[in-house]
């Protein structure tokens, strides 16, 4: 370890810049360190101690890459081959090349799920986004209260959609459901109004779950974020005499950038591979209508058994959340180094 | 209790997926070889076998499948059965799964709809010499044993029967001035009988139905054409055909359901229904007819109860016959079951008199017709009507099952919704010929 302070200070320094871990550095080095800080080191050793550098590296993520190796990229590749093949979900199969993916341009079931995730997407992630930012303006002073009222909003989001899709068709449903019944003391809806048989409905009823659901977890990241702006800021902000709201625009939106993008891809991803509250709640009905990608690659699988179809359908949703994630780290980040 | 219901550098690489394509392969191979017990003597075959044998049943069923293995571990030293159930939806795709990994169970309670999946693959242990070799053979099931067989081979053999009949109110009947011992034999009746009995008021309905449920309708729907001799589908597997656009009982049944609908006769939360709470309005004493499961029958315990809640065979749309939906379980043996010997001692266990009789304390049908008995009839009413239909029951038999029926977004479903719901019947029959018959052409058979 003692030969890990044998680089130069601006190696050192540079090398610290870079990432590495600076905690396990002795801060007041060893001998033979301090005797190098004085002046330049043989070439010869810093390259030995370099490469020393790379192995510790390499073994130190070596578990992590295993990891991601046998459990993501050997089940991707394995997912590639099925995709290419003509995989029943029981018998024998054969390789048929890129037939699955020519067939998925003309696949109007698979076609219209991309539509509607794409939709259903557009629908939430604003209003998740927004109501996360206002809350967490609400809860991140450590006010009395904010706690609590951090928790509360938080809880959807430990309890699961699972739980909360469950928990609205009995709540959504006609004559019985309480929504319906809170709803029509206002003149909203009926009595008797069945969301979930009717796709604006259904998408509806769904998407308000989903932001509620979803609110908490951007208000966390995001009020962490604003926690993490120095104090100082905007003290001297007010003393310029800067409006709330212009401290908010000039100091937080602009430090809270490397956040929002987090919570945007987070919350982008999580409505591209929705599953569990579509499922449960209109199984994709009315028809297909409420059918997302990842459904119609479930009932490819599992229903209609064609499980080299469903993986060609997997590998283009990959692609597709790649390129998408890809583009908001370009437009979010881009210019914030 | 719904049986018919039922959801993956340069050079290198290729050799790698290669590899693991051969060994998937080599996988599936093994569990597809027929094991060496099917070579085993008859004789010896399920005779004091030892061991354990791993059962598979499904959730959906999980009360006789508890109860035989309860009872059968408690009579039986040597062999131990150890049971799994199968989450709903999930049946298949994890007996799929088992199977391309080459670790399978030693006998699965197979939904009976998905056994022509299975066997068509080569993934079922050949039990036609065994099956063959029952005294009792005539009287098992006969819808049943026909989605077991493959090329006048058996696959697999009756299980446990989830059949469909028609419940109906005695009380209702007789406040709206029907005979209560007169139940329904025809739809025109049934809507007669339902207008009389939603005209009651108080929240009655004359007629209910599971409307978000597509295994539901299937289920309590398709054995009143079967009565009138029709089936939708038709035609050995790979050149099959759809019956939907010519077929007058089905309109009628349709136009049946939509005069009730529309004219407010069922409960506006049947169109929500999505077989989770099917049949609770029935129970709570609001419906007049409903067509249902007679798995219900385990609700209906007291004197005052059975004096209230009765049930008929459903009736062919036009009258004149009766039918029921073939429903429930097959038993198979998976092809290279390590126990499989103890595996058929358990089935032939279970298939004996006795512990057939139990079933409907468990809200199933036994599966042999020689079960009914007049004092099995004395102290099974319910049972005995859906017994004595079993005889007369039939099923689609397709491959493509699940996508043609069950599947929300299923041309059967997508018909019916148009049909019933939204009141366009033809163009719901023309998109129900379009849908099913596509459907049928994509499954490759």
């Amino acid at each position: 370890m003692s030969g890990q302070v044998s680089a130069p200070p601006s190696e050192r320094t540079s090398r610290l810049r870079g990432g590495l871990t600076q905690s396990w550095l002795p801060r007041g080095g060893s001998a033979a360190g301090r005797s190098a800080a004085g002046g330049p080191a043989p070439r010869r050793r810093s390259t030995a101690a370099s490469r020393r550098t790379t192995r510790t590296g390499l073994l130190l993520i070596a578990p992590a890459l295993l990891f991601v190796t046998a459990f993501a990229l050997i089940p991707l590749g394995f997912g590639v081959y099925i995709s290419l093949t003509n995989w029943p979900l029981v018998g024998p199969y054969h390789f048929i090349g890129l037939a699955n993916y020519t067939a998925l341009v003309h696949n109007s079931v698979f076609l219209q799920s991309i539509l509607f995730t794409l939709k259903y997407t557009a629908i939430v992630t604003v209003p998740i986004l927004v109501i996360g930012y206002a809350l967490a303006v609400f809860v991140r002073a450590n006010r009395p209260g904010s706690t609590v009222f951090r928790t509360m909003i938080f809880v959807p989001y430990i309890v699961g959609l699972v739980a909360e899709s469950f928990m609205a068709v009995v709540e959504l449903q006609p004559d019985s459901g309480t929504v319906n019944f809170v709803l029509a003391k206002f003149g909203i809806a009926k009595v008797s109004t069945a969301w979930l048989v009717h796709t604006g409905l259904a998408l509806t009823a769904i998407s308000v779950l989903v932001i509620w659901f979803a609110s908490g977890l951007t208000m966390m990241l995001l009020m962490a974020g604003m926690q993490g702006i120095p104090v100082e800021l905007y003290e001297s902000a007010r003393v310029d005499g800067a409006s709330w709201w212009g401290a908010e625009r000039r100091i937080t939106i602009p430090l809270l950038r490397r956040s929002i993008a987090l919570s945007l891809i987070i919350s982008v991803v999580g409505s591209f591979l929705a599953f569990n509250q579509f499922f449960i709640m209109t199984d994709g009905g009315p028809g297909t209508s409420t059918e997302s990608v990842v459904m119609a690659i479930y009932q490819t699988a599992f229903a209609d058994f064609n499980v080299g179809l469903a993986s060609a359908m997997s590998i283009v949703l990959i692609v597709v959340v790649g390129l998408i994630t890809f583009v908001q780290f370009r437009y979010l980040q881009g210019d914030a180094d | 209790m719904i049986s018919p219901l039922a959801g993956r550098s340069g050079k290198r690489r290729p050799r790698l997926l290669a590899v693991l394509g051969a060994a998937a392969l080599l996988a599936a191979a093994c569990g597809g070889s027929s094991g060496s017990s099917s070579s085993q003597s008859t004789k010896d075959f399920g005779v004091n076998a030892t061991g354990t044998v791993h059962f598979w049943a499904r959730q959906a069923t999980d009360g006789p499948a508890k109860a035989l293995v309860a009872a059968f571990n408690a009579t039986h030293k040597n062999l131990k059965v150890v049971l799994h159930l199968t989450p709903p939806n999930d049946d298949t795709s994890q007996l799929a799964t088992a199977i391309r990994a080459g670790s399978v169970p030693d006998v699965v309670g197979l939904n009976d709809i998905d056994v022509p999946t299975f066997s068509h693959e080569n993934a079922l242990m050949n039990l036609t010499k065994y099956i063959d070799a029952l005294p009792y053979k005539s009287s098992l099931s006969p819808g049943h044993l026909k989605l077991a067989t493959f090329n006048g081979q058996d696959y697999g053999l009756p299980y446990l029967a989830d059949l469909s009949v028609l419940w109906y109110n005695k009380k209702l009947f007789k406040e709206a001035g029907l005979n209560p011992d007169d139940p329904p034999t025809s739809y025109a009746q049934i809507v007669a009988d339902a207008k009389k009995i939603t005209a009651l008021g108080h929240g009655i309905y004359g007629f209910s139905f599971a409307g978000d449920c597509q295994g539901c309708l299937g289920f309590t729907m398709l054995p009143s054409l079967w009565a009138g001799g029709q089936h939708l589908i038709n035609g050995p597997l790979g050149t099959q055909t759809a019956n939907v656009a010519n077929d007058a009982p089905l309109k009628t049944m349709l136009a049946a359901y939509r005069t009730m609908w529309a004219g407010h006769m069922t409960p506006v939360a049947d169109q929500t229904q999505n077989g989770l709470t099917w049949g609770a309005d029935f129970e709570a004493g609001k419906v007049g007819i409903l067509p249902g499961d007679y798995g219900f029958a385990a609700k209906f315990t007291t004197k005052a109860q059975q004096a209230e809640y009765a049930d008929a065979p459903l009736p062919a749309v036009n009258g004149g016959g009766y039918s029921t939906f073939d429903g429930g379980d097959d038993f198979v043996i998976p092809a290279g079951a390590p126990n499989a010997s103890g595996a058929w001692e358990f089935i032939k266990w279970a298939l004996e008199p006795q512990q057939q009789a139990k079933y409907p304390s468990e809200g199933m049908t036994p599966i042999r017709s020689d079960v009914l008995t007049p004092s099995f009839a004395a102290t099974n009413p319910y049972d005995a009507i859906a017994l004595r239909a079993l005889a007369k029951g039939s099923v689609e038999y397709t491959l493509a099952y699940d996508a043609v029926f069950n599947e929300p977004g299923s041309p059967w479903f997508k018909m019916f919704e148009d049909a019933v719901y939204n009141g366009n019947m033809t163009a719901a029959l023309q998109e129900g010929q379009s849908g099913i018959s596509s459907t049928l052409a994509s499954v490759k058979g």
